[in-house]
């Protein structure tokens, strides 16, 4: 005898889906999470908001969306101010610091990280204690050391003292970030023969993409953005940078809306493109550092 | 082939004399910008051509950041030979001795007896021995800007006293229209304009009298009461919080009437209102009917110590003081001239503002009070310390005598430690 095993119908049905939390959601949420956070992505914005209706509204007008747009102010802020050269020169300055910073900081990182030394702790708690010194601080001293190595009135000299200031908190940062490689991958490309520098370069770099990237980034921002030093170390008007260039729109009884508003749309577009192209790095980054560092 | 190369090394030893007999002087134009660095440009090609021996380097530095840069440079050992200074630091400077005193030069200028006595004081008065370490080349004053055209709308006429000034602040205001006959400076730079506005009414003509501050004289407390009693009755309520900024947009924005300020906001209030629509009035006198004015920082020229050419950049400095550049300069900046021999330059005649300026400077019923400004602490006092209290006082929280007396303290107790310094 044979039977004919007959599928109950019931097991041909789908098992029921999962009921979806959406449907469970508190609708209180949206008033917890979501409005707080479109109210302060409206406070982040508006800021931008103000800067590109001043640089692209006629001076005197009053309108809140700028129609018909004009360009005057960034005629008055690249040819009347010269952001031109400003701009050349905060971007070699900021190029300059990146890549020193990052090479150096990848060497000290490194150090720190792998290796054990005397006074190992006592120098990570120096460079820590470095970052409560503030710059202005720092601005005679640097500024009589400079003279004296004639590096006053040179980008070069920009660079250098950007990356003294920067390359701290670079090192600890870069530290963190190589502490999170297991040494293991190391010692096993060790094991097959290859030197430390090989292994290093083979293993370990690749893994620190991220690093570069956020260490790169900081130095990057910090060095455009710097005003006290560009200022204070250049006394040549074809030497100063952005933010010199900016607080000339900032006269002693006059304030110039429009060229301030253009010159900031100038000077923040490289620093958004560079978020842009970066900011998944950055955040991979930074969150490894800052858990495992 | 000798021959060729002594030739080469004569063309060689020509070429470096030619450049050695050129000298390059730097000068810092304290207050950078695209307002005035084209001017000064204009001015340095000018004074190129007629000294071609010279060389000038211009250098902008932004006026929020020029006494830190003059500081770091005095430190360092690396000033400019010729400064763009005002009077709020110059007695900072000269104390540092980086500033050539100038006395003798001008001497034996031709800027001799050529410069307003007033502006020339102003600048004497900042240092400690009385001595001149800057030739002045602008003065300014402070003036009650005032829509002329709402005046005449109204049938009001240019107020003379303070009285009057209220009485007219009362008439002009409309709130439902949004319309406000007065506005107060009631945030930051508040006090420095509100102690011009009460020397001016009480006509005392001293701010220290036997080195003791004057500046809680009963009388100035009246005038400080009364223009706290306009507050919210004829200004914007938000007054409380002015700045400078918010003061030129309110007045060109047309929801006030009269503003206190200077010279400096001429080219914004001309650019937006026009010449037909504003004019300016020196700030009203009090029931002494006396013209007693609290002179604004001047602006003039500094020559360097430290600077290697400090013979050519006295000429320099002479050229920027000449009638003819002078001048030039004031007319483009909208500022009182310090060379006299301007005075009757057609541009003032159109310029009523400066002229009205000037005519008040140079009369001879006008008393200067200089405002301390040689006091290191003098910017602190006037700007963290007292605004505070002020605004208290607009909101009827001190009394105006109270505020007046703790700002009076404070002045004569730093001007004792000034002396005793000296």
């Amino acid at each position: 005898m044979t039977q004919t095993l007959v599928r109950p119908e019931v097991a041909l049905d789908p098992p029921p889906p999962p009921p979806r939390r959406r449907r469970q959601r508190d609708p209180s949420r949206y008033f917890r999470l979501h409005l707080p956070l479109v109210l302060y992505l409206l406070f982040t914005l508006i800021p931008f908001y103000w800067m590109l209706v001043f640089a692209f509204r006629p001076a005197g007008e009053t309108a809140l969306v700028p129609w018909p747009i004009t360009f005057e102010h960034f005629d008055t802020v690249w040819n009347g101010i010269g952001f031109g050269l400003f701009f050349q020169n905060s971007l070699i300055i900021a190029v300059g610091t990146l890549v020193v910073v990052t090479v150096f900081a990848l060497m000290g990182g490194y150090a720190l990280a792998r290796f054990r030394f005397r006074g190992q702790r006592v120098f990570l708690l120096a460079l820590l204690c470095t970052q409560f010194i503030p710059g202005a601080m720092l601005l005679i001293p640097l500024f009589v050391i400079f003279k004296g190595a004639g590096l006053l009135n040179s980008l070069t000299g920009l660079v250098i003292a950007d990356t003294a200031f920067q390359l701290p908190l670079a090192l600890i940062l870069m530290s963190g970030f190589v502490r999170n490689v297991p040494v293991e991958l190391e010692e096993a490309a060790m094991v097959d023969g290859c030197t430390r520098l090989r292994a290093f370069f083979a293993v370990t770099l690749p893994q620190l993409r991220p690093a570069l990237v956020a260490v790169g980034s900081f130095a990057f921002i910090g060095a455009w953005n710097n005003f006290l030093f560009a200022l204070m170390f250049a006394s040549k008007q074809d030497k100063f940078t952005l933010p010199v260039g900016l607080s000339y729109a900032l006269g002693e009884f006059n304030t110039d809306f429009g060229a301030l508003a253009a010159g900031g749309v100038v000077a923040a577009v490289p620093v958004v493109l560079v978020f842009a192209v970066v900011q998944r790095f950055l955040v991979q980054g930074l969150s490894a550092g800052a858990v495992k560092g | 082939m000798r021959a060729l190369l002594v030739a080469l090394a004569l063309l060689l030893g020509a070429c470096a004399g030619a450049q050695d007999d050129k000298t390059t002087i730097t000068f810092w134009d304290n207050n950078g910008g695209p307002g005035r660095t084209p001017i000064y440009q204009e001015l340095i090609k000018r004074f190129e051509a007629a000294n071609p021996d010279v060389e000038v380097e211009y250098v902008g530095i932004p006026s929020s950041s020029v006494q830190q840069k003059y500081d770091t440079a005095i430190a360092g050992g690396s000033t400019p030979d010729v400064g763009g200074v005002t009077t709020s630091y110059l007695a900072h400077l000269a104390g540092q001795d980086a500033l050539e005193q100038v006395d003798e030069r001008l001497e034996g200028s031709s800027l001799k007896g050529k410069l307003i006595p007033g502006l020339l004081e102003t600048v004497r008065q900042t240092s400690s021995d009385g001595k001149l370490y800057a030739v002045p080349a602008s003065g300014n004053m402070d003036v009650v800007w005032y829509r002329s055209d709402r005046f005449e709308e109204k049938g009001i006429t240019e107020p003379v006293t303070w009285d009057e000034l209220v009485q007219a602040a009362t008439e002009l205001t409309d709130p439902a229209a949004n319309q406000y006959g007065f506005t107060i400076r009631g945030g930051a730079g508040s006090v420095f304009q509100l102690l011009s506005e009460a020397y001016s009414y009480s006509g005392v003509e001293k701010f220290y009298d036997g080195g003791k501050s004057t500046v809680a004289d009963p009388r100035n407390a009246e005038l400080v009461r009364k223009v706290a009693d306009l507050y919210k009755k004829a200004t914007p309520e938000a007054d409380v919080n002015n700045n400078y900024t918010q003061m030129v947009a309110q007045f060109t924005g047309g929801t006030v009437a009269m503003m206190h300020h200077n010279l400096g906001s001429t080219a914004d209030v001309m650019k937006t209102l026009g010449p037909e629509r504003v004019a300016a009035m020196p700030l009203p006198k009090g029931p002494s009917g006396k013209r007693t004015v609290v002179p604004n920082p001047t602006d003039g020229f500094a020559v360097f110590k430290g600077g290697k050419n400090t013979d050519a950049a006295w000429r320099f400095v002479e050229f920027l003081v000449s009638a003819e550049s002078n001048g030039y300069w004031n007319e483009k900046v909208g500022q009182i001239p310090a060379n006299t021999d301007v005075r009757g330059a057609e541009w003032i005649q159109k310029n009523p503002a400066v002229k009205m300026a000037l005519g008040v400077l140079e009369d001879p019923a006008t008393v200067l009070v200089p405002a301390p400004v040689h006091l290191p602490e003098y910017s602190s006092i006037t700007k963290t310390d007292t605004e505070p209290l002020y605004q208290k006082v607009l909101l009827g929280q001190m009394p105006a005598q109270e505020f007046l007396d703790q700002l009076a303290t404070k002045l004569t107790t730093a001007q004792q430690d000034w002396e005793k310094r000296k």
